[in-house]
């Protein structure tokens, strides 16, 4: 019987760069980052009110674990923002829009949805998000 | 009663002061400032959006910040203490254990041993399954 989701990943162009985003500007904390002689480096965050949960940032460049043409098909879906990466949920969606504004974060307004009040958040690494604070019920 | 967008922009500004500054002595008088309320109708409109007090956030974001020093070669408990703007070791150790169901001492023995582990055999914090994808592409 499969009862939870420990480990979930974001592929991401640049794995620095998505730290930064993650960690510096939305609050997830590190859990896990290790890196091997090698250079691979294993990198897991968990959202700030989600210790069980951990989001593994998975680079697409420079990474020895992909072959070529996985790695461009990678490279393509990010490039053009193709990846959703789920829901950031948020207990009040105009305040967190409000900060990620001024942490110059691309978010567009605040949108009344049958489910919730959502944005569309993009990390800047390829991946977009639904923000939303839901009604309750969903 | 909905909350209009300038308000949220002052609020939120007013938050992110104190993420800014959660070392220095911080008075609710002076971030109610940042937002150009009264302290009194500050209270109500950031405990209305962020669901905790403004001194309830504030103690969260300096244990979380201590949490994050203590994990950092060099940096003693009490040195930790002072940077995140506690004024006694005592208060600090006492709301530290409560929040961690550990002591900062506690805390940082263990974050060391982890991260000198991380240094030394990185490969035990990695699952196999993601070390032996590597191996395969080699």
């Amino acid at each position: 019987m499969v009862t939870k989701l420990s480990h979930t990943s974001f592929y991401v162009l640049d794995q620095d760069k998505a730290y930064d985003f993650y960690v510096n500007k939305l609050g997830f904390k590190v859990h896990t980052d290790v890196k091997m002689d090698n250079g691979f480096r294993w990198l897991t965050l968990t959202p700030p009110d989600q210790p069980d949960l951990q989001v593994v940032l998975i680079p697409v460049n420079n990474n020895p674990m992909m072959k070529d043409d996985v790695r461009n098909a990678f490279k393509t879906l990010l490039e053009q923002g193709q990846m959703g990466g789920g829901v950031l949920q948020t207990p009040d969606c105009r305040a967190t829009y409000e900060e990620m504004k001024a942490k110059g974060i691309n978010v567009t307004e605040p949108k009344e949805q049958f489910y919730g009040l959502e944005c569309i958040v993009t990390d800047g690494c390829g991946n977009w998000f639904s923000m939303t604070e839901p009604k309750p019920g969903h | 009663m909905s909350i209009d967008a300038d308000i949220y922009k002052r609020v939120v500004a007013a938050k992110m002061y104190i993420d800014d500054n959660l070392h220095e002595p911080i008075k609710l008088e002076q971030v109610s400032q940042q937002a150009c309320f009264s302290p009194f109708h500050f209270h109500k409109l950031f405990t209305r959006i962020y669901k905790k007090t403004p001194h309830e956030y504030l103690t969260q974001v300096r244990i979380e910040a201590a949490k994050k020093m203590l994990g950092q070669q060099g940096a003693s408990v009490s040195q930790v203490c002072m940077n995140v703007g506690f004024e006694s070791l005592g208060s600090f150790s006492t709301m530290f254990k409560k929040k961690n169901g550990v002591s900062p001492q506690v805390y940082r023995n263990s974050a060391l041993e982890r991260r000198k582990a991380a240094d030394e055999q990185p490969e035990i914090f990695i699952p196999h399954c993601v070390l032996s994808r590597y191996e395969g592409t080699e």
